[in-house]
């Protein structure tokens, strides 16, 4: 396909998931009309999924958010940019002279550019003096970087896709790529056939299992008991890397003294895997010449996710599967900018890079150059922001590209905490569950409107670039912040994202190369060094820890919050389909509407029986804090007494069943072990979602 | 070939299971045509795509043509032309109700064309229900409904010491366990120097070299039994009146090269060849020459015969692996060549089923006698010949390399029935050149026939009578051509088409244009039927211009 | 470990294995390709991309042949292009109209200078076409049974949804059991569009717009 046909091509990074496929986006006047993949996009290789390619619609959909709307009475009304910017500088000023910085917060958001979120976190720091600043990877992967950190050093793949063709053995968990991130996926499953061993572990049976191995499935909230299985065989068995370990690694023993306890037969009891799978799913592993762990949100998303993504690192620290090639630690990101929108210290405790507001020197660099003094303090994660504002402390926030009311756990809280602020800034393309609450909206730009960088789940910066303009009186997301900085009296000093990209790489030695001319079409993997040469595989020699050591983690199996019982006899866990993404706010303003209509609540053909159900019957799902209705998908790739289903429909409201569980070190919350009760609609009255305590 | 297809039948159920094609023709043979459950059951029994599947049913004439409780094949092939011109077709379509394709709507009876049945000595030649009938009273048999099984050729041998036409006795087997390593063996396979039978000539023992030398335990043999070449029925002769020959071959091939497992593929024109391999195979299992540790060896080996559906390009022997493994007979472009990635992706020796049964002597005698066999001739060892059905004695005859086409065809064949006289004749297939009556002292071995732009091919000497209608042949030629394309490549999925129409049409044929179609055809092609069809059009061409009508 | 080679007077080292077009592309040199796409194995069936190689009588196909050290290639060689451009001529007659400008079929036969007038002129495929899906559109028409669309859905995208049907003239491709895309395993990833040098598999958007076949784009 040539570009003579459309009037302008631009050559940009997808908005989709975490795997940051290159794309070429075709523009006719003032409209995408078509998406084609860039051949040498380094992440997809020239292909891309119907996402990235045919779910561009939204861009011009008749409700995308073209002025700003400020709230009068009961209701919000047209207002112009003036008329918006005026009330929240007046608001948030009121409220900073009344209750000081840190009643106010915001929210950046990894599905914004690099840019825009280092600009959303210098907002609240040095314009609003707090470091109430946090971002939805908050409620996905900060298990991922916590555990990352600890084990290896830096917050991030160890390695990049190419390692997927490169390996000997893949073990997926908690990953469902094939649907999630479809792109890797169709990598995983080609790598597959030419002879890549693939384990699959996850209550349900995913799709690339048909083309593994091996699979396991564990029953919910039980990985850690998986992972500890596997490392017990590898040291009982002698699959070892001493030298490894000797050279490269500490804490080694008290994990061999932990193991004892995890004998196949035990993790069997636990998980309810067959203890001769664990020791053929070591083995597999263990005897590989290179392996790599793949995994997704159904490893983090748990009370004790990020000590399973730790012990995951134990397992690959006792193999010595580590810093070469096709011996990956890959954490796949579920959005776009997953993985830059932390880098940036979009974080209530770090600066870019994951260098901590605590620490004297950085703060001391940073307050030099953005030329006022910042806060030491750690600020508030989301979830002590929605506390904070139960409490009466938290008086505004500034919520950025985020619909929490939609996508966070624990629906209620979270609406009474909206409910509760003062004054709520919502910055979005549509309006959506959060910004019933705001005071004012402002109309921002879809990423095929804006430049930037996003950095993809194998720390890739990639170059975006507009391919239209934003619709009606809609900017982008970067114009608006600065903006509002500047009318808040702090001046950023930039013209174009890319003034903030030099200023993140002089600010950032981990980013010190970057530039936009250095990212090419090709981007450029962190760290990049000054000269601008970048890191594929990181941990070639050593970690990136103070001592230089991987980091084992002695850490035990705890049950998961949550657990099945006479009244809720079913496990739920969700996540997503192929066609959709998260809150579907996106794709549901596309035809990927005319593939899938609905979510499914999928369950095993006992279970049904059990409770008379049929396929396609409508159903009732009660947890303990809500309740919700679906269709039943009867199917054997759940394994009894657990049900599955996606969460794209706000309808639906998946998330009034999510209680406030959550990781015990970085406040994740535990979407993957629900409780439920299910049974048949005998009738189908009019619906509406409601909480057990309404 | 797809890879990951292949992969993913290995994955699923092996090489051991029944192929996507060997249930698509059970469903076809119970309920004369497949359903979309079928599909879907072949599907999720083989673990193949549906979509896998469905390409399948649309490729084998076994699979397309509409089957009646009573199903006609009447042979369209070059033998039953050149005895009827076609007007067997007529006679049978005309008494039966029913054209070519069609099955009457209360579905008891139904006809379909093959190519061909094998029974050139006796044309034109039905397949009715499960009889095949043959000769000139071929068709009232068949219209009154008392279809007589036709008699199978005669054959006999022109050398003192018949190789090919001697019963197999697994002498050379014997001697290679004994006596020779495989390396030796191999090497006395290479020194023999024998040309591959099938038509294309390639040194067998090179290629046994190459399958050797390559990498990996799992190689495989096969033995190509699809002889679709129309007018030839040798392998036909071998499989079905000499298969222990064609076993020992596989066997030798399989001890020289490193193989446990041998395949024939068999075209389902022959319905008795299966049988006769099948139960040749279990008396040489019972006899030891077959199965685990053969003869007391270290030397283990299993023939599965596998039955095709209807293509003549499976002949061609990336399509005939494909035909194996139950997928599409398509062309695979060479590299990689079957040696190094063969049936189910691993190295895979490809031999004619003659071919292969020239080993056995070689094996228990030795090169230098095989050399001797043909002592007129720069090609070594003797050749199954077949005549059809215009000659007196059409049998298959095996025959020294360096006589000339004439003596095989005057004394050997005895000339043709009826006081007839040759107009011409074709040797070696439907892609081997026309030679004209004026050069039938042209040698008949491999150099003197490729000179004339002719070909030993797999060794059939078709004579057409002074009746035959030139144009006619050049359009049941290129019908067949057009018919035959796997549609893989340009040239022939369309050229060929091409070709036919420019013929078929009721007009002059522009020669210049219709001679820039066959460079293309030749040059363009992907592999030997869509540059080989060109041959006999060429010779036509440049023998009998002023019986085509060119313009 | 490399092979040395000469495209067009153009000498270039390459690794072994290297195949001439590959080679011919490092050289800068255009060989024309329909049944070539560079994300999946070569397949050697659309015989376009032939070259001339010293010491071979006859011109062959650049995508399926391995260049050996010393090999002396012509891209342009007169007989080469001959095939080339009569095979495009071929293609260009199975089709009921002509392709559109922007496609790569179009394209190969302008720069090869045929398409004027045909040779063989003849039957055509008949008109036949998949319109049910929101995303994707089948004119099965102008199939010239490339199988790129089928490799990429086996060999990119893994979904197996396409295969290659009939055989001869009447080849062409099929989504599932010929139900067409919407009940075929089909992930609507729109890797066939991506690579169909004909728009035989396009993006319905594309034909509403205008900008594909007006004749289809008026029927949806």
């Amino acid at each position: 396909m040539t570009s003579e046909r459309f009037t302008s091509t631009a050559t940009t990074t997808c908005g989709y998931c975490g795997v940051g496929c290159r794309l070429e986006a075709h523009a006719d006047h003032g409209r995408i009309v078509s998406i084609a993949p860039a051949l040498d996009g380094p992440a997809n290789e020239g292909h891309t999924c119907l996402k990235g390619r045919f779910a561009h619609q939204f861009t011009r959909s008749r409700d995308r958010l073209t002025s700003p709307l400020i709230r009068e009475g009961k209701g919000l009304r047209v207002a112009s940019w003036e008329e918006a910017y005026a009330r929240i500088v007046s608001e948030l000023t009121r409220i900073k002279s009344q209750h000081g910085p840190d009643a106010i917060a915001g929210l950046a958001s990894s599905r914004a550019t690099n840019e825009d979120c280092y600009a959303m976190a210098r907002l609240m720091r040095a314009a609003i003096g707090t470091n109430n600043i946090d971002n939805c990877s908050r409620v996905c992967h900060s298990p991922t970087s916590f555990a990352l950190r600890k084990s290896l050093g830096l917050s991030g793949a160890t390695g990049s896709f190419t390692d997927i063709d490169h390996a000997e053995v893949a073990v997926l968990i908690g990953v469902n790529p094939t649907q999630g991130h479809p792109v890797v996926g169709a990598r995983i499953k080609q790598a597959a056939l030419r002879g890549t061993k693939l384990v699959t572990i996850d209550p349900r049976r995913i799709e690339l299992a048909d083309y593994g191995v091996l699979h396991l499935s564990p029953r919910p909230g039980t990985n850690a008991a998986v992972a500890l299985g596997l490392c017990h065989v590898v040291q009982r068995d002698g699959l070892t890397d001493e030298q490894f370990i000797a050279q490269r690694t500490s804490g080694y023993e008290a994990v061999v003294e932990l193991l004892e306890a995890y004998s196949p037969h035990a993790v069997q009891e636990i998980t309810g895997i067959p203890a001769a799978d664990i020791e053929r799913a070591a083995h597999i592993y263990g005897e590989a010449a290179s392996a790599s762990i793949l995994w997704g949100l159904g490893v983090t998303e748990h009370k004790y996710g990020s000590e399973v993504v730790q012990l995951l690192c134990n397992l690959a620290l006792m193999t010595g599967k580590l810093g070469k090639p096709g011996s990956a630690m890959l954490p796949l990101r579920g959005q776009n900018n997953v993985q830059g929108s932390s880098d940036m210290g979009a974080l209530p405790d770090t600066y870019t890079a994951y260098r901590s507001v605590a620490d004297e020197a950085v703060a001391a660099q940073f307050e030099q150059a953005w030329g006022v003094p910042l806060s030491r303090q750690k600020g508030y994660t989301i979830p002590q922001m929605f506390d904070a504002a139960v409490a009466g402390k938290l008086k505004a926030m500034y919520i950025f590209g985020e619909d929490v009311a939609q996508s966070d756990p624990d629906t209620a809280h979270v609406v009474e905490a909206l409910e509760s602020l003062e004054f709520l800034v919502c910055q979005e393309i549509f309006e959506n569950e959060t910004t019933r609450y705001a005071d004012v909206i402002l109309p921002a730009s879809a990423f095929l409107e804006k430049s930037g960088t996003f950095t993809n789940a194998e720390r890739r910066f990639q170059r975006v670039e507009p391919a239209i303009d934003p619709p009606g009186g809609a900017r982008t997301d970067f114009e608006i912040i600065t903006t509002v900085s500047r009318m808040l009296g702090h001046e950023m000093g930039w013209q174009t994202p890319w003034d903030a990209l030099d200023e993140i790489a002089r600010l950032t030695p981990q980013y010190a190369g970057l530039s936009y001319e250095r990212l090419g079409r090709h981007g450029l993997q962190w760290p990049v060094a000054a000269d601008g040469t970048d890191s594929p595989t990181l941990y070639e020699t050593r970690f990136e820890t103070a001592d230089g050591l991987g980091h084992f983690a002695a850490l035990p199996y705890k049950a998961p919050g949550d657990a099945p019982d006479n009244e809720f006899q079913l496990v739920m866990v969700t996540g997503r389909v192929l066609q959709h993404y998260n809150a579907g706010t996106m794709t549901r303003r596309t035809h990927n509407l005319d593939l899938v209509d609905r979510d499914w609540l999928e369950i095993h053909p006992d279970d049904a029986a059990r409770l008379w159900i049929s396929d396609g019957d409508r159903v009732s799902v009660r947890s303990r804090v809500g309740q919700t209705q679906l269709y039943a998908r009867v199917t054997p790739r759940i394994e009894p007494g657990h049900v599955f289903t996606s969460f794209h429909f706000p309808e639906t409201r998946t998330n009034l069943l999510i209680g406030q569980s959550a990781d015990v070190n970085t406040a994740c919350p535990e979407y993957k072990v629900v409780a439920v009760d299910v049974r048949p609609m005998s009738e189908q009255p009019a619906f509406t979602p409601q909480l057990v305590s309404a | 070939m797809s890879r990951n297809l292949v992969e993913l039948i290995r994955r699923h159920d092996g090489i051991a299971a029944p192929t996507a094609l060997d249930l698509l023709k059970e469903s076809v043979a119970a309920r004369g045509e497949l359903t979309e459950e079928d599909l879907q059951r072949t599907a999720a029994v083989t673990g193949l795509p549906e979509a896998t599947v469905y390409g399948i049913s649309t490729f084998y004439d076994d699979l397309r043509a509409p089957r009646g409780e009573r199903h006609v094949r009447v042979c369209t092939g070059t033998a039953c032309f050149a005895a009827t011109g076609g007007s067997h077709v007529q006679a049978l379509s005309e008494g039966l109700g029913l054209d070519l394709g069609s099955v009457r709507d209360d579905g008891s009876v139904s006809l379909a064309e093959t190519v061909c049945l094998g029974f050139c000595h006796s044309s034109p030649a039905v397949f009715d229900g499960e009889v095949i009938v043959a000769g000139p009273g071929a068709v009232a048999q068949v219209l009154s409904d008392s279809p007589t099984p036709a008699p199978q050729p005669q054959w006999h041998s022109l050398l003192p010491e018949p190789v090919l036409t001697r019963p197999g006795d697994w002498s050379g087997l014997r001697r290679a366990l004994s006596e020779l390593d495989p390396q030796q063996l191999l090497e006395l396979v290479v020194s023999a120097e024998i040309r591959g039978r099938g038509g294309a000539g390639f040194p067998a023992g090179v290629k046994w070299r190459f399958v050797r030398a390559a990498a990996g335990d799992e190689k495989y043999v096969v033995a190509n039994g699809d002889e679709g070449d129309p007018g030839s029925y040798i392998d036909k002769y071998l499989m079905e009146q000499n298969p222990e020959l064609v076993l020992e071959g596989m066997a030798l091939a399989g001890l020289a090269v490193g193989a446990a497992h041998g395949f024939i593929l068999v075209r389902s024109e022959y319905p008795e060849s299966k049988p006769s391999l099948d139960a040749a195979i279990e008396r040489a299992r019972q006899a030891g020459f077959l199965g685990e540790r053969i003869l007391g060896s270290d030397f283990s080996f299993e023939i599965t015969v596998v039955e095709g559906a209807g293509s003549y390009v499976v002949g061609e022997e990336t399509a005939l692996l494909a035909c194996l493994e139950g997928l599409r007979g398509t062309v695979s472009a060479r590299p990689p060549f079957p040696a190094e990635r063969g049936l189910y992706g691993r190295p895979t020796v490809v031999n004619n089923v003659e071919t292969l049964a020239n080993v056995p002597f070689i094996a228990a005698r030795g090169a230098e006698a095989y050399q001797a066999l043909s002592p007129n001739s720069a090609s070594s060892g003797s050749k199954l010949v077949c005549f059809n059905e215009r000659f007196n004695q059409p049998t298959v005859v095996e025959v020294p390399f360096g006589m000339s086409v004439r003596e095989l065809c005057e004394n050997v064949a005895g000339g043709l029935r009826d006081g007839g006289r040759i107009k011409a004749v074709q040797i070696g297939g439907p892609l081997g050149g026309i030679l004209p009556a004026a050069r039938l002292d042209t040698a008949f071995d491999f150099d003197a026939l490729a000179a004339e732009g002719c070909m030993v091919g797999h060794g059939s000497i078709l004579a057409f009578d002074e009746l035959t209608d030139m144009r006619a042949l050049a359009v049941h030629l290129l019908r067949f051509g057009a018919h035959e394309s796997c549609g893989k490549c340009f040239p022939c999925r369309i050229g060929l088409r091409r070709a036919h129409d420019m013929f078929a049409a009721d007009a002059p044929v522009d020669r210049a244009r219709f001679e820039q179609l066959l460079e293309t055809l030749e040059l363009g092609s992907l592999c030997a039927h869509g540059s080989g069809m060109p041959a006999p059009l060429r010779s036509l061409l440049r023998h009998f211009p002023q019986e085509l009508s060119l313009a | 470990m490399s092979d040395t080679v000469r495209i067009d007077g153009v000498q270039l080292e390459v690794a072994p294995g290297t195949t001439i077009l590959e080679a011919a592309k490092l050289a800068g040199r255009w060989v024309p390709t329909l049944c070539f796409d560079e994300r999946q194995a070569p397949f050697g069936a659309c015989r376009v991309c032939m070259v001339g190689v010293e010491g071979s009588a006859n011109p062959l196909p650049a995508c399926t042949t391995v260049c050996r050290d010393g090999m002396n290639v012509s891209t342009e060689d007169p007989t080469a292009r001959r095939v080339a451009g009569a095979v495009v001529e071929l293609v260009l007659s199975e089709l009921p109209a002509a392709p559109a400008p922007h496609t790569e079929l179009a394209q190969v036969a302008q720069r090869l200078q045929v398409g004027a007038e045909l040779r063989w002129p003849g039957a055509v495929h008949a008109v036949d076409h998949d319109l049910e899906h929101p995303y994707l559109a089948f004119q099965h028409e102008l199939c010239i049974s490339c199988g790129r669309c089928v490799r990429a859905c086996d060999e990119v995208q893994g979904a197996f949804a396409l295969t290659a049907v009939g055989r001869g003239f009447d080849a062409n491709v099929a989504a599932g059991l010929d139900g067409g895309f919407l009940h075929s395993s089909c992930v609507s990833c729109g890797a066939c569009a991506d690579t169909c040098p004909t728009d035989a598999i396009t993006e319905q958007l594309l034909l509403v717009g205008g900008n594909g076949n007006s004749a289809v784009a008026a029927g949806v």
